[in-house]
């Protein structure tokens, strides 16, 4: 029963109760999302995604674009690094060579069958030299093969390795969703920000626009904001625009939120003496209104983080959104419902259960932070 | 009772409202698209060999009404679209969009209107059990599951069984329509077959609808069972399922009920792009070609608006449902 249980605090774990009363609004936060395990977990899959996704140029041993192409592998199966073959075990990884026949045997059609050669793997290989986030210049990636191509994923119908591409969309991704999240977080926060705080007709006519904006289908709007897009664009333009169109397009719900907050705030006796003291609305908005529910704002942030994340796939994948030279995971899907890469190219599919990881992780953490900054919830 | 007459009148004014400010922008943004209607007709006739001159174009936007200020069209428009019925006419193909839209526009209706009511056939019973059954391990499965609905969109849900009926089945599980009813008119015989065939879009559709709706119920049930008035009308001697569909299942009702016209939208969300992969003959596919390929805005437009209008009725619906299923708003009303 609930009610036994009201007035006993439960100490979280590694806090003193003399910590506990004194420590500030963040390291109590941090405190319980660290208790709850999934949430913990969460954020270590998601961390090391977001590496992954930074990191990408220096993890990938290929280019992710045409320039990496491997012309001679097309629509090739992944190839697992072994220790052992029949021919006795190594301590270095290797695959074995390919080679590409056509006969009566295989009806005609060009088969792939594998070689007893074994191409080693090679760890910090020199390659062609690149720049890692187009500033500090390298000369070498994490792995390679010894000659010849190594594909773990696998390539696609122009032979660029999947895996490759994958780390590339992780970041891609990613950053779409920051960008998007960023904006609309600005405009929520100021449209929220002015509806709550002025009230009246103000708060009227804006509450009207969120709940127009609520109503409308996401995703037809998006995609005719998307159609706008000349063909001529280059890949940045598009990535920017996308980016831009998701924040407009999805501030709806934080501004509510954020509206919720200022009213039930903006009568508190902090606000009332700051405005006696002859602050302007902006200087109380900023400097009183917003800290006292910071938290609950980057808990709404990380919530929506995913839905921003599918719906930039959605759009690439039927090829409004995002093209091919840069990648993300609706980019690298376009196609894929062909029915002979159902049937024949089934490594196509690996990113997929990749994404999924990733949207799972930001659930999980998005959960964990609001559970953390809500103060109640420790009491159960 | 008018009291209620009253709330029912604020409702609608505000639906009213939502969709005037809705009509406006997507009027905009069709408007917002470089070069007119005329222009591209004409544009059209000069790649023909025609000798096209500025008068021409002006001539051809007084005809078509071009010249007219934008709020007069857009008014012409509206009242078009819910007086009339009357969508428009499409530039690019010069019909009117009725006869473009044809039966799709209320096949896609009917695939949505489908996926409503599985979502809550489905969500409604199955996050009771799950609230009931807290912590044991079916709870702990339909939790993973609804969590998957969240992170696994609807089209990669579809893409996913295309490609397992593909290998295992060798048959994609894609398209409305047998070969043979495809292009006949309605019949019983061709209906059967819809249905045959949309039962699996209108699962996927469902699926992440479903998945939130599950997290919903159980987490008010779970809220719900704790309170001190089921523990008294358990000590009353109720138990099993009189005691949660009398009690906390109707105080759980509200918050879904209310969450109707939300998930409509998340399905006409999903609808372009399962329709995509789907291969489904209806509005949604239709509005992704208008804006993918063919750059009609008019039908765009239309469709676009349509489908929110549909949403907000439903909005409008639920609200009045609730306000009379609520006894505690009702007690105000009557």
């Amino acid at each position: 029963m609930a009610f036994l249980g009201m007035g006993k605090r439960v100490a979280l774990p590694e806090m003193t109760s003399e910590e506990y009363f004194t420590a500030g609004q963040g390291r109590l936060i941090w405190q319980r999302f660290k208790a709850n395990r999934t949430a913990r977990f969460a954020l270590y899959v998601l961390a090391f995604f977001v590496l992954c996704g930074i990191f990408a140029p220096f993890l990938s041993p290929y280019d992710p674009t045409a320039a990496g192409r491997n012309a001679d592998y097309t629509n090739g199966a992944p190839q697992v690094p072994k220790f052992c073959d029949v021919n006795g075990c190594s301590l270095r990884p290797f695959i074995h060579g390919t080679e590409r026949t056509r006969g009566p045997e295989t009806n005609f059609r060009w088969v792939t069958v594998q070689t007893e050669e074994r191409t080693y793997l090679t760890f910090l290989p020199r390659v062609a030299p690149y720049r890692l986030f187009g500033v500090i210049p390298m000369e070498r990636r994490l792995f390679g093969a010894e000659e010849g191509f190594v594909h773990l994923f696998g390539t696609d119908a122009q032979g660029k390795d999947i895996f490759s591409r994958t780390l590339h969309a992780v970041g891609v991704s990613l950053a779409v969703g920051t960008m998007g999240v960023l904006i609309s977080f600005v405009l929520a926060l100021i449209i929220g920000g002015v509806a709550g705080f002025f009230g009246g007709w103000i708060d009227t006519v804006l509450q009207a626009l969120m709940d127009t904006v609520k109503a409308v289908p996401t995703i037809p709007m998006f995609m005719a904001v998307a159609a706008f897009m000349p063909e001529s664009w280059t890949s940045e333009q598009r990535f920017f625009f996308i980016s831009l169109a998701l924040g407009f397009l999805g501030w709806g719900t934080l501004a509510r939120r954020i509206r919720t907050h200022v009213l039930a705030e903006r009568t508190a006796d902090y606000v009332l003496a700051a405005r006696m003291a002859g602050a302007r609305p902006f200087h109380v908005i900023r400097r009183h209104l917003l800290p006292s529910f910071t938290s609950y704002i980057i808990v709404d942030l990380v919530i929506s983080f995913p839905y921003m994340v599918l719906a930039e796939t959605s759009l690439s994948f039927i090829g409004l959104g995002l093209k091919d030279p840069v990648n993300s995971l609706g980019v690298m899907l376009q196609n894929t419902t062909r029915v002979d890469v159902l049937l024949n190219y089934h490594w196509y599919f690996i990113p997929v259960p990749i994404f999924v990881a990733i949207v799972l992780a930001f659930v999980f953490v998005g959960d964990g932070l609001r559970d953390a900054a809500d103060p109640y919830s420790e009491r159960r | 009772m008018p009291a209620f007459a009253r709330f029912v009148a604020a409702r609608f004014s505000a639906a009213m409202a939502t969709m005037i400010l809705v009509s406006l922008i997507v009027f905009t943004l069709m408007e917002l698209v470089p070069g007119n209607c005329a222009e591209r007709y004409i544009a059209y006739k000069a790649s023909q060999g025609f000798t096209i001159t500025d008068a021409d174009i002006r001539a051809e936007e007084v005809r078509m009404g071009l010249d007219r200020p934008f709020v007069i069209r857009w008014v012409d428009w509206v009242t078009g679209v819910f007086f009339r019925f009357d969508l428009g006419e499409s530039c690019l193909w010069r019909v009117s969009v009725n006869q473009l839209i044809g039966d799709k526009l209320l096949l896609s209706f009917g695939l949505a209107g489908g996926a409503l009511v599985l979502t809550y056939a489905l969500a409604v019973p199955i996050g009771m059990a799950s609230a009931s059954m807290r912590g044991g391990w079916l709870d702990g499965v339909i939790r993973i599951l609804s969590y998957l609905g969240l992170a696994l969109p609807n089209f990669l849900l579809a893409l996913i069984i295309m490609l397992f009926s593909t290998i295992w089945l060798g048959d994609t599980m894609t398209g409305l329509f047998s070969e043979e009813f495809r292009e006949a008119p309605w019949t019983w015989a061709r209906f059967a077959d819809l249905m045959s065939n949309a039962w699996m879009p209108i699962f996927i559709l469902a699926w992440s609808a479903m998945a939130i709706q599950i997290q919903t119920v159980r987490a008010m049930m779970s809220d719900e069972q704790d309170k001190l008035y089921v523990t008294a009308a358990r000590a009353r001697g109720l138990s099993g399922g009189t005691l949660l569909l009398r009690y906390p299942a109707r105080h759980a009702l509200g918050p879904v009920v209310n969450s109707v016209g939300f998930d409509l939208n998340r399905i006409f969300n999903d609808l372009p792009i399962v329709a995509a992969v789907l291969i489904l003959t209806e509005a949604g596919a239709l509005l992704l070609e208008a804006l993918a390929l063919s750059n009609d805005q008019q039908l765009a437009g239309a469709i676009i608006l349509s489908m929110t209008a549909l949403i907000v009725l439903l909005n409008f619906l639920t609200d009045i449902l609730l306000a009379v299923l609520d006894p505690r708003i009702r007690k105000g009303f009557f």
